[in-house]
């Protein structure tokens, strides 16, 4: 069996009354792209510096390479660690080359000006900001700073990565660019990353594997495609990729194959079961893009009334009230269809595969349809 | 979505100054900010908006669209220009006079008010009657459904009801302007998502003319009417979304709002019609489309031109108009919006130029591939830029 690169066993912590991971577990193997995505609040930042040695967990056992970490202290442990701060990271009186060399020299390894000089260069060529080469970071825009304090951490050379939402600051332009770097970075380097944000846009483009987390507990693991087709809690669905949400009324009635009939806000629903039929309520939920303007081939059809239309370049967002539900009910098509003007009624529909019935909300039970369905 | 064709749209040529007329809520003249210390931050700008609109004020860090923002609102005085609304000249008026409401990242709620009494505020300081105060925070709080929340405190709210708050205590004294400066900056992805739906909500049935600042570009596409991008001081385009996205007046326009592959080289040739000219670049010569462009496309030959394509546009195939061998760098399905391929093609003299296809659907293409995109696509943009002299990587990533 091989070890993995990072394991947690049974992780408990709690700052005083309130317990913000709760039995942890999870399994990193060596050279994966590990994303933790969650809300504020949710324990991930925590998690992050339990693993490396910031904060001591209260429980349970976390390992780095197969060696528990009891007895390791922040230094031992080795691992390379970006923080969204960056500016606060670098040495202002220093220069970028000088900020890289710093870690280098200061490291356990033994090295010559020569062979230090030309890490620094490999590294800013890899960040593409060899041109900052002599510059102190104040001279520098915020993405140019991120890629030095990328550098610096890079350089080190550790086997493991931590990142805590590091793109987070940056311009919208600048943070796609910074994603695809991270993925050929990763590529490159062969280390294991553990990257934690809130963004899920940016976890499912970067993940190799994909960890939900919600109040201090893991909602699940798997690969992006996996999490998003099939959720196991309305909470997963509803946190990564788009959804509509319909709360249920009564038990439904098990159809057979994995499909119930629900009672919901707009009426009666046919859907695929998820996780259990015996409660009195729960949630259909239907992605946006699932749902079909054309609807001659699905399984089912509503009605609703064209609220606006947005069309964003790539896509079309048509918002939809529908008798019964005091939300808007939103479809997304590719392009920029020449269909459908505010005011009209229009015919919405999507197979029995796509509405997705859940009684179990999350894996804690504190979540309610209301959450869900709020703010 | 409005229809209506937008009178600032081409601010690089010298166009007159259209007529304002009853359907222009704002509209903006020669705006010219200069620091005290000399920097100019704000440089001649005009555009207008209609009524009712949602207008987004979009471009990178420095380029002026916060500087623009204060002088609409008073805060800042401008240098030269002038700024009215609906219809009055208000260039010089203080900010309480202006009529024009403001909402901010941080909300600024009254912490010791509750939230009824924080939306009610503005009303008592303007001293409206009981009666009239009580009616129009009622209405308003129930089109903010926030009638759970009027007594709470502000600490007691979520990030998304603090946000509602503000909306609703500068809706409530009816401005006929609301500005709103990068209101969701600091919100989770999520709960950014779920707010852009409500200001949608909000905008259609409030019909106030909004005006909206943020760096975030998809932001900017799913709320506007009318978007306006500004770079280094100027309006590079004010126009629909649709206009923006597929006619850009500009290659900085093209590539700031939305993603697009760029390519420039000489325009050599044109078809006999004027619709298509060839493109002779450092990757091969490509036949585009000249329907963008202002200037006879004659007069161009010679020229070097530059031309974009949309990555959605892209198709692995050697069956369109143009097509070029590239190898496969990154292949990225993201579940729910289909795949993107990073692609490098190589110039004659051997320097990597990075393409970028999207699909709708999934697709699993090999190491190496023919990318290939029908002239229709590639849309020829005459300028680079209305500010001379820019690199469109240095400027649009602010590197």
């Amino acid at each position: 069996m091989t070890t993995s690169a990072i394991s947690l066993e049974a992780v408990t912590k709690s700052f005083r009354e309130e317990t913000v991971l709760r039995d942890i577990e999870l399994e990193i193997e060596d050279g994966e792209f590990c994303v933790v995505l969650g809300p504020s609040g949710c324990g991930k930042s925590t998690l992050l510096k339990c693993i490396a040695g910031l904060i001591d967990s209260d429980d349970g056992t976390i390992s780095l390479d197969g060696r528990d970490t009891a007895e390791m202290s922040v230094q031992d442990r080795n691992l390379g660690y970006v923080f969204q701060e960056f500016e606060e990271t670098l040495f202002p009186h220093k220069t970028v080359a000088e900020n890289i060399a710093f870690g280098l020299e200061h490291g356990e390894q033994e090295r010559s000006p020569e062979e230090i000089d030309e890490i620094i260069d490999d590294m800013l060529s890899l960040l593409a900001i060899e041109e900052t080469r002599d510059d102190l970071p104040s001279a520098l825009s915020g993405g140019q700073q991120q890629r030095v304090e990328l550098a610096r951490q890079l350089s080190r050379e550790c086997p493991i990565m931590l990142f805590d939402d590091p793109l987070a600051d940056l311009d919208y332009k600048l943070q796609k660019r910074m994603e695809l770097e991270m993925r050929s970075l990763h590529a490159d380097l062969e280390s294991t990353f553990l990257y934690i944000t809130h963004n899920q846009d940016q976890a499912l483009k970067l993940a190799d594997k994909l960890v939900v987390m919600n109040h201090g507990m893991i909602e699940q693991i798997g690969t992006p495609e996996s999490v998003y087709h099939n959720p196991q809690t309305a909470f997963v669905c509803r946190f990564v990729g788009d959804s509509n949400a319909l709360v249920t009324e009564g038990v439904p009635t098990d159809v057979g194959d994995g499909v119930v009939d629900v009672e919901t806000e707009i009426g009666p629903i046919t859907a695929t079961t998820q996780n259990g039929t015996e409660k009195e309520t729960g949630i259909v939920i239907v992605r946006p893009e699932a749902v079909s303007l054309d609807t001659a081939d699905c399984e089912t059809t509503v009605t609703g009334v064209l609220e606006g239309r947005t069309y964003t370049g790539e896509t079309t967002e048509f918002a939809l009230s529908i008798d019964g539900l005091d939300r808007e009910f939103y479809v997304v098509v590719p392009n920029d269809p020449d269909i459908g003007s505010v005011g009209e009624t229009m015919e919405l529909g999507w197979n029995i595969d796509d509405a997705l019935y859940f009684e179990k909300l999350s894996v804690t039970d504190a979540v309610t349809s209301s959450d869900l369905l709020g703010e | 979505m409005s229809d209506t064709e937008y009178s600032g749209a081409d601010t690089s040529a010298a166009e007159p100054t259209p007529d304002v007329t009853d359907d222009v809520a704002l509209d903006v003249r020669g705006l010219t900010k200069i620091y005290p210390d000399g920097t100019l931050a704000v440089d001649d700008i005009d555009f207008s908006i209609n009524d009712g609109d949602f207008c987004v004020l979009i471009g990178p860090s420095g380029c002026g669209k916060s500087t623009t923002l204060h002088s609409l609102v008073g805060k800042i005085p401008v240098t030269e220009g002038e700024v009215r609304l609906g219809g009055v000249d208000i260039t010089d008026a203080p900010t309480y006079e202006r009529d024009i409401g403001l909402v901010f990242q941080d909300f600024q709620l009254f912490p010791h008010l509750t939230v009824g009494e924080n939306i009610e505020y503005g009303l008592q300081r303007l001293q409206v009657d009981a009666d009239e105060r009580a009616e129009r925070v009622t209405n308003i709080v129930e089109m903010m459904r926030l009638e759970s929340l009027a007594d709470r405190q502000p600490e007691e709210l979520s990030a998304g009801q603090k946000q509602r708050v503000a909306l609703a205590r500068s809706m409530v004294l009816e401005p006929k302007l609301l500005l709103l400066d990068e209101p969701l900056g600091d919100m989770d992805y999520k709960l950014q998502k779920h707010m852009e739906r409500e200001l949608l909500r909000l905008h259609r049935e409030l019909d106030t003319t909004f005006v909206y600042v943020t760096h975030d570009q998809t932001q900017a596409m799913r709320l506007a009417d009318q978007i306006v991008v500004m770079n280094d001081g100027k309006v590079e385009q004010s126009d629909s979304v649709e206009r923006v996205y597929n006619e850009p007046a500009t290659a900085f326009v093209s590539a700031f709002v939305g993603d697009s592959n760029t390519f420039t080289g000489e325009l050599t040739d044109v078809s006999e019609d004027g619709s298509y000219a060839h493109i002779e670049t450092p990757l091969g010569t490509f036949l585009a489309t000249t329907k963008n462009l202002r200037s006879d496309p004659p007069s161009l030959v010679g020229e070097q031109i530059p031309f974009s394509v949309r990555p959605q546009y892209l198709e692995v195939t050697d069956e369109l108009d143009n097509s070029v061998s590239c190898r496969v760098d990154d292949v990225i399905h993201q579940p729910g919006s289909g795949t993107q391929v990073i692609l490098e093609a190589t110039t004659t003299d051997g320097t990597p130029h990075e393409l970028q296809l999207k699909s709708f659907d999934r697709i699993e293409p090999s190491d190496t591939v023919s990318v290939g995109w029908s002239a229709d696509h590639a849309t020829l943009l005459e300028q680079t830029s209305v500010v001379d002299g820019i690199d469109l990587g240095t400027d649009i990533l602010g590197e």
